[in-house]
């Protein structure tokens, strides 16, 4: 298949990590997407953004593999070629007793995690929610967490084992600009520390300008290939992506 | 089975047990439910984790369509066996298929199924009967401690032993895969599979349980004790163990009951469980849910 994680001889730095060629997807009928065609750079934080309903998450989930599709979806990989996935949401019943270390426990340890974690398991997970400052939640319920910090466990699951590749599809709304803040300064040291290429669904276009080393816009196809300061006209914004618009319109007004 | 059931008996003549164990019916009922209470707990905080209690209910309306099955193909009146599992199976592994196959929600293709299989299984079953027979519908909705034979009680701790295994070895995975099924599968799991075996799984132990509990109530037993721990339970390991005793508490003292008193079995443990529901709702305030204050 073609989007599976292929051997490659040693590219050169300025390789894209990822290159996505004429990929088109469509379910039930409809075209969800058609003729993408997206290069992902080595070590770079690449934003995708678009009104809802776009295709953005679809496109995250045909690069992950396992979605039908067309065209070529290619890996440059250099070490593990593993890709790392922080999913918007956790589709569980919040009201269920669930610890973040029994949810790191359920990813980490071969034996039941009802029956309790090892003290390595146990180690383990404190390293790796320290990762996204969230080791102070180890015992927290899963679902007495923020917006904000839900983010932060969702993005340390991804981190064992460390990715080549991070696919991190962000929710429209549901964090607090606190915990807004402190995730994108997290990503940023994280994309740094391990050289972690980063694919992301934003919506928050401040943090976009600030961060993104290049933005695609999508509506069902290509609307926009560049780097973010070329996004900076609000009229070219309207025109682009509808709703994303006001969201700069409300983030700008507040800071 | 007989020298061990006299041996009981003999304890119940003496005065050590309770006079209910003279009757061999009553020794099985009480092996039944030291067998299946421990499963049913711990299964059914996945059922509550997965959402599936309905499926769960859908399963054992179709064991009725099952023993309707079984007699028309010539199995005898009180094994039913291939009947029951085989089309208890097949109605399962269908709704998966279904569920994965369209971008239906897990309600909808209940919903479509879960009163059709229990009203095909009665017609048949007065068809294959040329009677309308309520006591054959009886024991299957309401379980029938009476026709318990040794037979189901071999299958019981066979279906027990498997389930708990394959239940333990693939619990993480499960629970995993209800907490998001595309982050799952990005950590290397097969959803669509383990759904398949847990499914599969799930369908042996319900139908099983069927003659202790009965098709209408077993989904209480499945969702009653896993719903209790998660109102006190602190953590999984806590919402598990505490699922799987209030489980046996309630198949144990339920059966108790209806030896005392004339009350049919089934019913006697759906309302213990009931009871250990409320206690724990009166008690969830005093213990307090820390992790869930600390995170408001």
């Amino acid at each position: 298949m073609s989007n599976e994680p292929q051997p490659q001889p040693p590219p050169d730095a300025a390789t894209p990590l990822l290159t996505v060629r004429g990929l088109a997807v469509a379910l039930g009928g409809n075209r969800i997407l058609d003729d993408i065609n997206l290069e992902v750079g080595r070590g770079h934080i690449h934003a995708l953004i678009g009104p809802n309903g776009a295709g953005k998450t679809t496109l995250i989930r045909a690069i992950m593999g396992g979605m039908p599709h067309q065209g070529t979806i290619e890996f440059h990989f250099r070490g593990n070629g593993r890709i790392g996935y922080v999913p918007q949401l956790l589709e569980f019943d919040h009201s269920l007793p669930i610890t973040v270390g029994d949810f790191f426990a359920l990813m980490l340890q071969r034996r039941p995690a009802i029956v309790g974690q090892r003290r390595a398991v146990r180690e383990q997970i404190r390293a790796t929610l320290a990762e996204t400052s969230s080791d102070n939640l180890i015992d927290r319920l899963l679902g007495g967490l923020s917006g904000g910090e839900l983010r932060r466990v969702l993005l340390a699951q991804a981190l064992v084992p460390v990715p080549e590749l991070l696919l991190l599809d962000e929710p429209a709304s549901n964090v607090d600009e606190i915990g807004a803040q402190q995730f994108e300064d997290t990503l940023l040291r994280l994309q740094s520390a391990h050289g972690i290429t980063v694919l992301m669904v934003g919506h928050d276009l401040q943090t976009i300008l600030r961060n993104a080393d290049a933005v695609t816009g999508i509506n069902h196809h290509v609307t926009f290939q560049g780097h973010p300061r070329e996004l900076s006209d609000p009229a070219t914004l309207g025109r682009l992506f509808g709703v994303q618009a006001l969201s700069l319109d409300r983030n700008g007004a507040s800071s | 089975m007989e020298g061990f059931y006299q041996a009981i008996s003999q304890l119940a003549k003496s005065g050590a047990l309770p006079a209910m164990f003279e009757h061999s019916f009553m020794i099985r009922g009480m092996l039944a439910a030291l067998i299946i209470g421990p499963v049913l707990g711990g299964m059914g905080t996945v059922v509550v984790g997965k959402k599936l209690a309905f499926f769960t209910q859908t399963i054992g309306n179709a064991a009725l369509t099952g023993v309707a099955l079984g007699l028309l193909f010539g199995e005898p009146t009180d094994a039913t066996y291939a009947g029951l599992y085989g089309f208890a199976l097949i109605v399962a592994l269908l709704m998966t298929y279904v569920k994965h196959r369209t971008r239906m929600s897990n309600d909808t293709v209940i919903g479509v199924v879960l009163a059709q299989v229990l009203g095909i299984g009665i017609i048949m079953l007065v068809l294959v009967t040329k009677q309308f027979n309520i006591h054959q519908i009886e024991a299957i909705l309401f379980g029938s401690l009476i026709t318990l034979t040794d037979s189901d009680l071999f299958l019981l701790a066979v279906v027990a032993v498997v389930a708990s295994g394959v239940g333990l070895f693939i619990y993480n995975r499960s629970m995993l895969v209800a907490f998001n099924p595309v982050m799952a599968k990005a950590r290397g799991l097969r959803p669509v599979i383990l759904e398949y075996i847990f499914i599969v799984v799930l369908t042996a132990v319900v139908v099983a349980s069927l003659k202790l509990i009965g098709a209408l109530l077993v989904l209480v037993l499945i969702v009653v004790p896993a719903a209790g721990a998660q109102n006190i339970a602190l953590s999984l390991r806590q919402f598990f163990w505490l699922s799987l005793i209030f489980s046996t508490l309630s198949t144990v003292i339920g059966l108790l009951l209806s030896g005392v008193w004339p009350v049919p079995t089934g019913a006697a443990i759906v309302l213990v469980s009931s009871v250990l529901f409320y206690a724990t709702l009166i008690l969830k305030p005093m213990l307090g849910r820390a992790g869930v204050r600390q995170g408001e």
